[in-house]
């Protein structure tokens, strides 16, 4: 087991820069989601990691040592490929005995462990087959015990289950965190799936456009996003995000006043634009004092998303059981919890303002 | 399958109607262009024929007894064995290496990738010529270079004595289709993918061991096909070798098809000729045999 670093990482691919000033730690035996939408870097990250790719500067260390120098192979991590890569002309058994067989590992030994990887993984019917003859959630589970075949500090995974339909997929989610709660080992899994990084990870690195915007717990980037990106990330559907104007203790949207608890906030808050999130699930229908239209309701069997319209056009999402009776084009008068709300700077990534945050909102659960 | 007419939709009909049209014309020519030379040799092969007039008699199996008994057809079928096992060998070693060179990210790739298909272009007449001023014993690029290198103290007729001829025919061989190798498994190596490459070097595979384990795996077929496919055309090869040695010194790089061309328009013996163009053929059936059930296994 192993602590895995990345300190004030940079990578560059000719002129574009792909990373800037990454500091990831991830503490030994600990399950880190890195997230984000395509191109943010992710796998960039996780192949720096790796030994695929090098970094232009800055330093990774696994285990206590620095590994900028060191080869893929000698850096005892694993890694599993979206496209698991498996040796095609090998058969299963083959397969996951490849990595001990090119460390000199005795022929005895590579079965006994060849054969223990293939049970933990329910593999040991297929051992003969090839992968060809095998289902993508087969060929996955192969790519997986090549991977903790041979014990390793680290395991690396990218985007292990995206090519796996979404019953098999939740089925593996639940594989897989059973299989690092049995071995305590680090993981270090990227996806785009905020599902997948939400049940999975002990912490998640969120990340957009190179640069790492929030590293904490799921419930952390939850309930206090670091910044405007994160807030409208994670959640489906995702906050509410209103712009408008701070006034003595209200924000001033739509013609409107919605009172503040200034105190929640940072104290150097001047005037200007700010931007205002709450989660639709914070959105009360009949509640308020907001003049509101329903444009939309998406009934989903347990819950109801409903679109709704402000007097100046401005849209937002509303969450409510599913055997509330509402109407489009229903007038109706809306209203926020008043503990529910995160006030933004306006620029894209605008960092959150409010002070925090031990009145957070409902925690969630954590692993 | 025994699909009955009834249970055939009509559509399935009608489109195998249409497949039959299609193809019509090229059994057609088929037909026309290596049929009826086949049956043709066939024909000839039976009669002693003497060339310029096209005059004969018909003789039975005498020219298939004297293909048998006499001594050039299992000399030449020597010749041609040594030739085509000689230069295919040269052709996959180096085109196989050259590919693989050409296959990394070296700056002068896109230049090299096109340079290397140069012999392959060349024709045949104009190589030829070339080869033979290098390995001429009076002027001769060949002789001067090795005797500044030290290697030879005294020039070497290339061409005109044994094994130097047949060392020299199978030199220029390779030099002329190597590259043909090279273009193949060029394309086969572009799409053999990157991952596989990465996930032996994390599974601590060095170079040696990613090149039998990933990259050798999966040359295999492409591999078996050129060589087939290869054998074949070395087996045939005429003009490079007419135009070299002319079978000479004697006999000595005298292939099957150089004896074909020799019997019926040397010594005018065209029923002989088509007797060892028959003969020819079978041994060739071998390749061709193996080469379709080869890429029949594949589909
Ligand atoms: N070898 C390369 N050469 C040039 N640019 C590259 C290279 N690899 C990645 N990039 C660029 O770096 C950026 C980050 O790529 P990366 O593959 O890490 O994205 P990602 O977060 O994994 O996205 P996805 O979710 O689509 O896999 C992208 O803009 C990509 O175009
Ligand atoms: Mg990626």
């Amino acid at each position: 087991m192993a602590d895995v670093t990345l300190r004030n990482v940079r990578k560059q691919f000719g002129t574009f820069v792909a990373l800037e000033k990454l500091d990831i730690d991830i503490r030994s035996g600990e399950f880190v989601a890195l997230l984000g939408p395509s191109g943010c870097g992710k796998s960039t990250t996780l192949r720096m990691l790796a030994g695929l790719e090098f970094p232009t500067s800055g330093e990774i260390s696994i285990g206590g040592r620095v590994v900028n120098d060191v080869a893929p192979g000698k850096r005892d991590i694993a890694m599993v490929f979206q496209s698991y890569a498996l040796y095609p002309h090998m058969t299963v058994g083959e397969n996951i005995e490849y990595p001990l067989k090119k460390r000199g590992v005795k022929a005895t030994e590579r079965k006994a462990a060849v054969l223990r990887a293939a049970e933990m993984l329910q593999l040991e019917p297929l051992l003969d087959r090839k992968p060809k003859q095998l289902s993508g959630g087969q060929q996955q589970r192969v790519a997986l015990g090549r991977a903790l075949v041979r014990d390793p500090q680290v395991f690396l995974l990218d985007e292990p289950l995206s090519n796996l339909d979404a019953k098999l997929r939740s089925y593996m989610r639940a594989e897989l965190i059973e299989l690092h709660r049995r071995l305590g080992k680090t993981m270090v899994y990227v996806t785009h799936d905020q599902l997948e990084a939400m049940t999975m990870a002990s912490r998640i690195a969120v990340m957009f456009d190179g640069r790492l915007q929030q590293f904490d717990t799921p419930a952390a980037v939850y309930n206090r996003p670091a910044n405007r990106f994160v807030a409208s990330f994670i959640g489906t559907p995702s906050m509410n995000q209103l712009e408008g104007a701070v006034d003595g203790s209200t924000f001033r949207v739509a013609g409107h006043a919605i009172p503040i608890d200034r105190s929640r906030f940072v104290h150097a808050l001047g005037s200007g634009t700010f931007v205002l999130g709450v989660r639709p699930e914070f959105v009360t229908i009949g509640g308020g004092d907001l003049p509101a239209r329903i444009r939309l309701v998406e009934n989903t069997g347990h819950e109801q998303i409903v679109t709704l319209e402000l007097t100046d056009g401005t849209r937002l999402l509303a969450r409510t059981d599913a055997a509330r009776r509402l109407d489009v084009g229903q007038s109706v008068q809306i209203g926020f919890h008043p503990d529910a709300l995160h006030l933004f700077a306006p620029e894209e990534t605008g960092r959150r303002l409010n002070k925090d945050d031990a009145a957070s909102v409902i925690p969630m659960r954590s692993r | 399958m025994s699909a009955t007419a009834t249970n055939t939709p009509r559509l399935e009909r009608a489109y195998a109607r249409l497949g039959v049209l299609l193809i019509a014309p090229t059994i057609l020519v088929f037909s026309l262009v290596i049929v009826y030379p086949l049956l043709a040799a066939i024909y000839l092969s039976v009669f002693s024929i003497y060339t310029p007039t096209l005059q004969g008699n018909f003789v039975g199996a005498d020219n298939y007894v004297k293909l048998l008994t006499g001594h050039e057809f299992w000399n030449s079928l020597g010749v041609t064995l040594v030739w085509t096992f000689g230069t295919l060998t040269l052709q996959i070693v180096f085109g196989v290496g050259m590919a693989l060179l050409l296959h990394q990210n070296i700056w002068f790739r896109s230049l090299a990738r096109s340079l290397v298909l140069f012999p392959y272009f060349l024709s045949t007449v104009v190589a030829v010529l070339v080869w033979r001023w290098l390995f001429n014993d009076l002027y001769g690029a060949m002789n001067h270079g090795l005797m500044q290198l030290g290697i030879l103290d005294m020039p070497l007729d290339w061409l005109g004595s044994m094994p130097n001829a047949m060392i020299g025919v199978i030199l220029v061989g390779a030099w002329k289709y190597f590259p043909f190798v090279v273009i193949a498994v060029l394309a086969r190596l572009q799409t053999i993918p990157e991952h596989l490459y990465e996930a032996a070097r994390i599974d601590g595979a060095g170079p040696v061991a990613r090149f039998w384990d990933v990259t050798m795996p999966q040359l295999r077929n492409v591999l078996t096909v050129i060589i087939l496919l290869r054998a074949i055309w070395d087996f045939k090869e005429f003009d490079l070798i007419y135009l070299l040695t002319g079978g000479g010194p004697v006999t000595s790089t005298q292939t099957l098809s150089l004896l074909v061309y020799q019997e019926a328009f040397g010594l005018n013996r065209m029923g002989q000729a088509a007797a060892y163009s028959v003969g020819m053929m079978l041994v060739m059936l071998v390749f061709m045999v193996l080469y379709i059930r080869r890429t029949g296994k594949e589909s």
